[in-house]
């Protein structure tokens, strides 16, 4: 096979898989627009659907690195505590502006990403995500135990009042928008075809002339700058961080579930993920005070066992319930 | 029958059922609702389920005689939950649809300092008073917050009854080691607890914090039995406590006192430890000892009487979380008929201005809106069963002292 | 030096319970390539289970080990069979996320019926001790290490001589071969996810003699089972021992830092989980495949 040809049927191959589909990519864009009008509309709402917006982020930046060069993190939350930490530590030095926090966790976090991706994204597979893992715990160790970091007791954040608080909204969203954008645009580059192909097949990749740990580096950095601009705008709008609040399983664990769940390694997967992940656990919160835990892993069992490929698949069935139901035994061992 | 269409019907109804007005909690007018994100799942659940008790036994209390008299008219209480899954940054977007979509009138305090300091941002935007009682954190009240009181003394005094009981006996302690869990509130506690003994010519010979999660402290009591301590203190939480009493019992850790922030007050502690856990001293906001007798009606009047009614409802003695989550729906039933509205700026001056006694202690807040002017109690296991003996005036037995070895209490 | 001798033995003996604790979920990651997150909560049940036939019926935790193997073996193989190998064929994530979902599932259910409420098992034995040239060694968690190695021991003899052992090599190494010699292989998958929920219990049993109880109390455990089955190499019984015995050492050792730079002082104590971490970004930097890992998968 020759170079050209093998890279035309791996575009083939890979445009369905990176795009996800249509239904669910239009789905997307028309929520996401709409979500700029909840400070407006719905102002009630904002914290609500900024913790939203924020794992949106979260998700985007962890299917750069997880997704499509298919090196799965387990450590993502490390660049959203940091760049929570960017933001508090410019505000303890009387800088509040949120433009300075995102800039500066940007920076911080792709540095960083590389920095440690250097030793670590040579190991393959699971070793890579416990490695992600050990740098995530470690960090939140140490911040823990570092003074300027205001150790374990954290540190506050000059916050604007009432009035003014929507921009901490429109500061998410634009994050969030950018991290779709920025995957939308990589995806459709051949920096994102570089990454899927690498996730196929690192050794043919190596040989199509794509620099495996170039690439990957590229990847994670990008995954970082994402995640750690959504910790940069969260901490100003929270008011106060310290290393349970900056590196919270949550930030780390849910991202990952709602794009698995959304459908990994497309454009709309981690969005239409986490909308419906989070507003089923809302709704779940408000309905059954005790034990809307119990029926939120309920709800992900049965959203694994029958839609197996991810949500966005849902939107993307030709057939009806029984074209539905024979595709799912193609999963059974 | 299409799946597609299906979907995309499905995503509309999610959104607009997150986005439809919540069902009013009681018709509005002659309720006052409460509002409060409590731990119900996840690591703090037996801590968030005592808040909630104590909260629910003065509901019904109130209900059952006539409800609150603010300004001439009388209103039934209700309390609204929703569950923090013991995370703080949860807590903050609760306390939001509190007061955002349930119009909440007063948000009553979570469980835990940290979880109470995210609260307290948003109560401060919001600007909707807060009383809570299970965040001892002095941090949470050194922002200037306007909107927050709180009816506890603050975490740096935990240890010191236990450090003044071992100091004051006979042989008197000479030394201390404090081993702390990597928390705010128990750092604070640590901190506390050193600067007494320090202050007191006593010698602090290790003092040294663990992981919040840790799953063993073996080394942490090798190096506190080298240090050879008069007195052991331990600030942490229920887990921990135990973890390290169990620890120091397997390397055979002889001490004369042994003391702990949280735990000894819960039956938990006994229940897990059996005889071991005797002769534990365990510093307390309150205790069904106190003698405090409530200035103004409304309430029981005694901690006696409190613990009685308590016991009946919940078949336990009520232990300081409880008291100290009723004390702080008190301070609102209080600070209510003081304003005779329910203005929520109107409340929150006459919060701080609020001077009361009732079964709990003294309810009156500094500047900062801290509780510093109650003092706090020490009690000990004394085979079995928890009396306060500390401070002297409120003793219901002789202080046990110094421990016995292992195996002998 | 008597305090780095107590040390050395208090990382044994904790290293010792992590072995266990990781052993069950390193050989379901390794062998069928699920990383169990409801591996925790399987811990939490083992330790219930212990709890509720000491408590009512008086059982000494040693005895009851049998039991929870039992009972969370039964589990796990239902939860393979019925659940899981729906989605067998499913990339890796998406069983890791449907453990997930199982995970918050159980310690749920757990919470509905022990409530949230701490319990301990403490036994006649509980905490007694006796000391060898200065260094103390309690009972309980001597017997603790020694049930860990025992149990250790008899995992790697049954996978390598027994014949089911040998299936589940062999599944392990080519699925398809081991398919076409005749190994049922969905039957294969329940045992070594039966046996990997059976081994939590046993971690979850030992663990509750010197931890105390709460429906979340596998999460610590979960996470350094994480670690340590990737530190000693995933999916071999030696690799967890080592794993998990390096770890302990390291940590005990680590709680010995104390420096002060400036005004930061810097505490041991605070940092084990770090130290033990930075320790295991090395080894892997240096054996990309853990310390007893092989060059193959």
């Amino acid at each position: 096979m020759t170079t050209a040809s093998a890279s035309a049927a791996m575009r083939k191959v890979s445009l369905a898989g990176i795009m996800g589909n249509r239904g669910a990519l239009w789905a997307a864009v028309i929520l996401m627009l709409l979500l700029l009008l909840v400070p407006v509309a719905l102002p009630g709402y904002q914290t609500l659907f900024r913790t939203i917006l924020m794992y949106v982020a979260l998700a985007y930046g962890w299917n750069t690195i997880g997704g499509y060069t298919g090196y799965v993190s387990f450590g993502n939350v490390t660049f959203f505590g940091l760049g929570a930490y960017c933001s508090a530590l410019l505000s303890a030095h009387g800088v509040n502006n949120l433009f300075a926090d995102v800039a500066l966790a940007v920076v911080v976090n792709a540095a960083f990403a590389a920095l440690v991706g250097l030793p670590i994204l040579r190991l393959k597979g699971h070793y890579f995500g416990i490695a992600t893992l050990g740098v995530a715990l470690a960090i939140t160790d140490i911040v823990g135990n570092l003074d300027a970091f205001g150790g374990t007791g954290g540190l506050a954040l000059k916050t604007v009042d009432e009035a003014h608080f929507s921009i901490y909204y429109y500061a998410a969203w634009l994050v969030t928008a950018g991290a779709i954008g920025a995957t939308f645009l990589v995806a459709r580059s051949k920096l994102g075809y570089a990454f899927v192909a690498l996730r196929e097949n690192e050794e043919a990749a190596a040989v199509l002339g794509i620099a495996p740990t170039r690439y990957k580096i590229v990847a994670w950095a990008i995954s970082a700058a994402i995640a750690g601009a959504a910790g940069a705008v969260f901490a100003p709008a929270n008011g106060f961080v310290d290393p349970s609040i900056a590196f919270a399983e949550d930030a780390n664990v849910f991202p990952i579930v709602m794009t698995i769940l959304g459908g990994i390694g497309t454009v709309a997967g981690p969005f239409i993920g986490a909308i419906i992940l989070s507003g089923v656990n809302e709704l779940l919160a408000r309905w059954f005070i005790k034990v809307h835990t119990l029926f939120f892993g309920a709800v992900i069992v049965a959203v694994v066992l029958l839609l197996p490929r991810g949500l966005v698949w849902l939107f993307g069935l030709r057939g009806g319930a029984r074209t539905w139901l024979k595709s799912l035994a193609a999963y059974k061992a | 029958m299409k799946l597609r269409p299906m979907a995309a019907l499905g995503l509309v109804a999610l959104c607009a059922a997150l986005t439809a007005p919540s069902v009013p909690v009681a018709a509005a007018g002659d309720t006052i609702v409460f509002g409060s994100a409590v731990s119900l799942t996840g690591s703090l659940t037996k801590e968030g389920h005592l808040t909630q008790e104590g909260y629910d036994f003065w509901k019904s209390y109130v209900n059952a005689h006539g409800g609150l008299k603010v300004g001439g008219k009388s209103y039934k209480v209700d309390i609204k939950y929703y569950d923090d899954e013991s995370k703080a940054a949860t807590a903050a977007s609760l306390a939001e649809r509190l007061i955002d979509q349930d119009h909440v009138n007063f948000i009553l305090g979570p469980y835990g300092s940290g979880t109470a300091f995210t609260v307290a941002q948003m109560v401060e935007r919001k600007k909707i008073p807060m009383v809570e009682g299970n965040g001892a954190a002095e941090k949470i009240f050194s922002q200037g917050f306007k909107y927050t009181f709180a009816v506890l003394s603050p975490a740096p005094r935990y240890l010191e009854g236990i450090l003044d009981v071992a100091h004051s006996q006979k042989p008197a302690a000479q030394s201390v080691a404090i081993t702390a869990a990597s928390d705010p509130f128990s750092q604070e506690v640590a901190a506390g607890a050193a600067a007494w003994a320090t202050a007191h010519g006593m010698k602090v010979v290790y003092n040294n914090k663990y992981p919040e999660n840790a799953t063993d402290v073996s080394s942490i009591v090798s190096a506190v039995k080298a240090a050879n301590p008069d007195v052991i203190l331990n600030a942490g939480h229920l887990q921990d406590a135990l973890l390290v009493h169990k620890g120091l019992k397997e390397q055979n850790v002889q001490a004369r006192a042994y003391g702990y922030s949280v735990g000894p007050d819960t039956p938990d502690f006994t229940g897990s430890l059996g005889k071991d856990a005797n002769f534990v001293f365990g510093g307390a906001q309150w205790s069904d000892a106190v003698k405090y007798r409530a200035d103004r009606p409304g309430f029981y009047a005694t901690a006696k009487e409190y613990a009685k009614a308590f016991d009946a409802v919940y078949h336990h003695r009520p232990d300081y979380h409880d008291a100290e989550s009723t004390a702080t729906c008190l301070a609102f039933q209080y600070a209510l008929q003081d304003a005779g509205s329910l203005d929520p700026d109107k409340v929150r001056d006459a919060l701080a201005k609020l001077d009361v006694t009732t079964f709990y202690g003294i309810l009156k807040f500094d500047s900062r809106g801290m509780n510093v002017y109650k003092p706090m109690v020490t009690n000990q296991i004394q085979n079995g069963k928890l009396v306060t003996v500390w401070p002297r005036g409120l003793a219901e037995a002789k202080v046990e002292y110094p421990t016995p070895p292992w195996g002998q209490r | 030096m008597h305090l780095l001798a107590q040390d050395l033995v208090n990382g044994i003996l904790a290293g010792g319970i992590l072995a266990v604790v990781a052993l069950g979920f390193s050989l379901v990651w390794g062998i069928m390539n699920i990383i169990n997150l409801a591996h925790g909560a399987f811990v939490m049940l083992g330790a219930y289970v212990t709890w509720q036939l000491f408590s009512s019926f008086h059982v000494d935790p040693f005895l009851s080990l049998p039991v929870s193997f039992a009972v969370l073996f039964t589990l796990g193989y239902l939860i393979q069979r019925f659940l899981i190998n729906w989605v067998a064929r499913a990339p890796v994530l998406t069983t890791f996320l449907l453990t997930f979902g199982l995970s918050l599932l159980v310690v749920n259910v757990a919470l509905l019926i022990w409530t949230g409420d701490t319990k301990g098992v403490t036994t006649a034995y509980s905490g007694t001790n006796f000391t060898v040239a200065g260094v103390t060694v309690p009972w309980a968690k001597l017997y603790t290490l020694l049930a860990a190695l025992l149990i250790t021991g008899v995992m790697q003899l049954w996978l390598t001589r027994s014949k089911t052992g040998r299936a589940i090599r062999a599944t392990a190494m080519d699925i398809g071969a081991a398919q076409l010699s005749g190994v049922r292989v969905a039957h294969i998958y329940a045992i070594v996810f039966g046996l990997g929920a059976g081994l939590a219990g046993v971690a979850g049993t030992l663990i509750s003699l010197s931890y105390s109880l709460n429906p979340s109390m596998g999460q610590p455990f979960l996470i350094k089972a994480f670690v340590v089955c990737v530190l000693g190499g995933l999916g071999s019984v030696e690799g967890a021992l080592v794993g998990g015995l390096t770890y302990g050492i390291v940590e005990a050792f680590a709680s010995q830092i104390d420096v002060t730079i400036g005004t930061q002082h810097i505490s041991g104590t605070g940092l084990q989980d770090a130290v033990a971490l930075v320790v295991l970004l090395i080894v892997l930097i240096v054996r990309p495949r853990g310390i007893m890992g092989r060059a193959t998968a």
